[in-house]
């Protein structure tokens, strides 16, 4: 116990560290660093609670029984869209400062003028709010039913759940668009992809998945979870496995067609990204993202070894942070890493530690009301 | 049971007792113990102490080799073979690779997978095996999970067999007899399944025939006739102006014909001839004097040539002292821009052969005005 003491005050001290260093950037660094840094740990702490609430949805949604064992662990990571909402809404001030649309000169601009509304500060903010609300929704249906279920033993929520997840998806579909969009495309208002959705998606799935894998091999390192065997992490490694190259697909298609259409406005973007020391990142993180895990996980039993997968679930969280910090820094111009990113990474990294160890403690490992519990727990590959 | 029969086979109800039976059948030595399940089953082989399958590997190194295929091949067509630039793209652009090696990958490796675990593992054609005529075929294709122990020799005791596995928890027993290992083509089953194959094509190939021929109506894909296209030389209403070819956009130039000598004719003085002054040269610039040249200026250069007097105009006589005087330059940017009733003659002549008929020019030009040891070297 006074281990798990001794990590907490840890935790709360790089949070505390981080925030004298997050003020001191915001004082010192200047403010559109501040708000890149900010922008970035909103859209990844965003992504992975939105993340692991698809998973939850996903199982709902084909009535999947291996996941249920480790649902609660995804469903557990989805609260950090709690704390993304407060996050989010201070991120609204970063608009003025790092976002061409919303200022009023975009409305002249040749090619924005045709998209100042839908850019604009008030429409955008409503769009975010919008997007946040949805997905409080979500969780308090999805999560907050299956807390519930573990006391009344209601099967009844898992109907409520089946009719609610097809309806969840559109609106997954909507939300993690309008984000991507808004907050990561915005940037650049002169660029558009239409499948930047999907590959921001991507990223949050595998987010979501390398997190809940990470989370259910170190609640077994502790004894619980029992039951959940290598069967399960078999399913986790195949997902893992089968969306880095869902994400590389989606990656290259984006860039291919930009790159054969050659057209200025949708080249430059890559352009950025391929010249001076960017294209060395970019490299780094097409090696990261997908060389490394799909060679990692390629053979049957790498997908159930947990030594493995644990190592391939740091490195796809890695590479998820590298991808958002990909698509965002380059407006800064060259690429940044110094004690400014470093604070924002102890605050935030702390932050979310904290609060994930704190979920991880309430309440059952298991779905225990659920009662396709037993079902999955007989699950053989 | 006789005792002549060849394998044994125990009926599970689920998986997991397939799995818990397998270690107690094999540790009864009675046979070689072989399971038919409906799919497959992980951990299976470990349990059955089979070698590990070389499929996968395989199937990775046949993925390699079909990524390595793919971009060879495309490599060699557009920028080796025949190289040609599309889209303002370099010959050699991997990024338009990457589709068809990632297609070519993957057809080597279900191939590989597919046919490799049918042909190179399982030794098909094989398909007089005992197992498909069992009572227990069905539930093996279904929900039925199969444990056999197949003779290894001669005292074979399948009653034995039977007793270990309904001891192992079979819900049912069933003894097989031998497989029939005739040769392809005499089995009843394949001449039935080629047979049967035969027939369904002839059948869809003659209802498609009167289905197309009868109701015209039901063309199956229209959508590449109907699709709007440009024809050289045919009319289109795609563009304003009725054609379906168009000029090129003002400006255009073709690829290794750079516009040349665009200045004034005095700019052009210091432009240097870089052809060297050879025999096919001078044929060339010959030839090409002689096909658009000498009509005008004359077979010597003097001005006098079979048109002058129809035409009327009065052209250049190149032997005059201001044309000696010039630099091969000012020759060579009246024949790209034209001079005065001269037209241009850049449409018509590359590059190579204007400074060629510079070249002629110039000794047309010496041999009319030659020198006693132009002499000395022309007779050496």
């Amino acid at each position: 116990m006074s281990q798990t003491k001794n990590t907490t005050n840890l935790l709360w001290g790089a949070v505390a560290l981080g925030a004298l260093g997050v003020l001191g950037s915001y004082a010192a660094a200047g403010h559109e660093r501040f708000w890149a840094n900010w922008i970035l740990w909103f859209v990844l702490l965003f992504t992975l609670g939105l993340g692991s609430l698809f998973i939850v949805a996903l199982e709902h949604l084909v009535s999947a029984k291996w996941s249920v064992p480790i649902r609660r662990i995804p469903e557990r990571l989805a609260t950090l869209l709690i704390p993304s909402v407060p996050i989010g809404l201070i991120a609204l001030a970063a608009l003025p400062v790092l976002y061409p649309g919303s200022r009023p000169e975009a409305a002249h601009h040749p090619l924005l003028a045709g998209k100042a509304f839908w850019l604009s500060l008030p429409f955008f903010s409503v769009r975010t709010i919008i997007s946040l609300t949805l997905c409080l929704l979500g969780l308090w249906v999805l999560v907050g039913g299956s807390l519930k279920q573990d006391a009344t033993k209601d099967p009844a929520f898992n109907f409520r759940a089946r009719k609610f997840a097809p309806a969840f998806m559109a609106i997954f579909a909507l939300v993690i668009t309008l984000i991507a969009f808004d907050w990561l495309s915005g940037l650049t208002p002169e660029w558009y992809s239409d499948i930047f959705g999907v590959y921001v998606f991507a990223g949050a799935f595998l987010s979501g998945l390398a997190a809940t894998a990470l989370a259910v091999l170190h609640l077994q390192d502790e004894g619980r979870l029992e039951g959940v065997r290598g069967d399960h992490l078999y399913n986790l490694g195949g997902f893992l496995f089968a969306f880095t190259v869902f994400w590389s697909y989606i990656g290259f298609a984006q860039y291919m067609l930009m790159w054969y259409a050659n057209l200025p406005d949708e080249v430059i973007w890559y352009k950025v990204r391929l010249a001076s020391s960017w294209r060395l990142i970019t490299l780094t993180l097409a090696g990261l993202h997908f060389v490394l895990p799909f060679f990692a996980l390629v053979t049957r039993d790498s997908k159930k070894d947990p030594r493995r997968l644990r190592r391939v679930a740091y490195l796809m969280l890695g590479a998820h942070v590298l991808d958002v910090y990909w698509l965002i820094f380059p407006i800064l111009g060259a690429p940044r890493l110094s004690w400014p990113e470093l604070s924002f990474a102890l605050f935030f990294l702390g932050g979310i530690l904290l609060w994930i160890r704190g979920a991880m403690q309430k309440g059952e490992d298991m779905p225990v009301g659920d009662p396709f519990l037993r079902e999955g727990l007989e699950f053989r590959l | 049971m006789s005792e002549t029969s060849y394998s044994v086979l125990g009926v599970f109800e689920t998986p997991d007792a397939l799995m818990q039976a397998i270690p107690k059948v094999r540790a009864s030595k009675l046979g070689t113990v072989e399971a038919y399940t409906p799919y497959a089953i992980h951990g299976i082989e470990e349990a059955l102490g089979l070698r590990r399958s070389p499929l996968g590997g395989m199937v990775l190194v046949m993925g390699i080799l079909g990524a390595i295929t793919a971009f060879g091949f495309q490599y060699w067509i557009s920028a080796i073979d025949y190289p040609i630039i599309t889209g303002g793209k370099s010959a050699g652009s991997w990024e338009a690779f990457i589709p068809i090696m990632f297609e070519v990958t993957v057809l080597f490796a279900t191939f590989t997978a597919g046919l490799g675990m049918l042909f190179l593992l399982n030794k098909l054609p094989f398909f007089g095996h005992p197992v498909l005529s069992s009572k227990a075929i069905k539930g093996i294709t279904r929900d039925r999970y199969v444990l056999a122990l197949e003779a290894e020799n001669e005292t074979f005791d399948s009653q034995a067999a039977a007793q270990i596995l309904r001891a192992a928890g079979a819900i049912e027993v069933e003894a097989l007899p031998a497989p029939d290992r005739s040769p392809f083509l005499t089995s009843d089953y394949i001449l039935r399944t080629l047979g049967g194959i035969f027939a369904a094509c002839v059948v869809a190939g003659l209802a498609m025939y009167f289905l197309t021929k009868w109701f015209p109506v039901l063309a199956p894909m229209k959508y590449m006739q109907e699709q709007p296209r440009l024809n050289a030389q045919k009319p289109s209403s795609f563009f304003k102006d009725g054609h379906g070819m168009q000029q090129p956009v003002p400006g255009t130039v073709a690829r290794g014909y750079l516009p040349t000598a665009t200045g004034t004719q005095e700019e052009a003085a210091t432009l240097v001839n870089p052809l060297p002054r050879t025999r096919e040269v001078f044929a060339t610039g010959r030839k090409v004097y002689t096909n658009r040249c000498e009509v005008c200026h004359g077979a010597v250069g003097n001005g006098v040539g079979s048109l002058t007097a129809a035409y009327g105009a009065k052209p250049a006589n190149l032997q005059a002292q201001q044309f000696r005087d010039y630099p091969d330059g000012k020759l060579y940017w009246a024949i790209v821009n034209g001079k005065n009733s001269m037209p241009s003659h850049a449409p018509y002549l590359s590059e190579p052969e204007r400074w060629a008929v510079v070249h002629y020019v110039r000794a047309l030009q010496r041999a009319q005005n030659a020198k006693d040891e132009d002499l000395k070297v022309a007779t050496r």
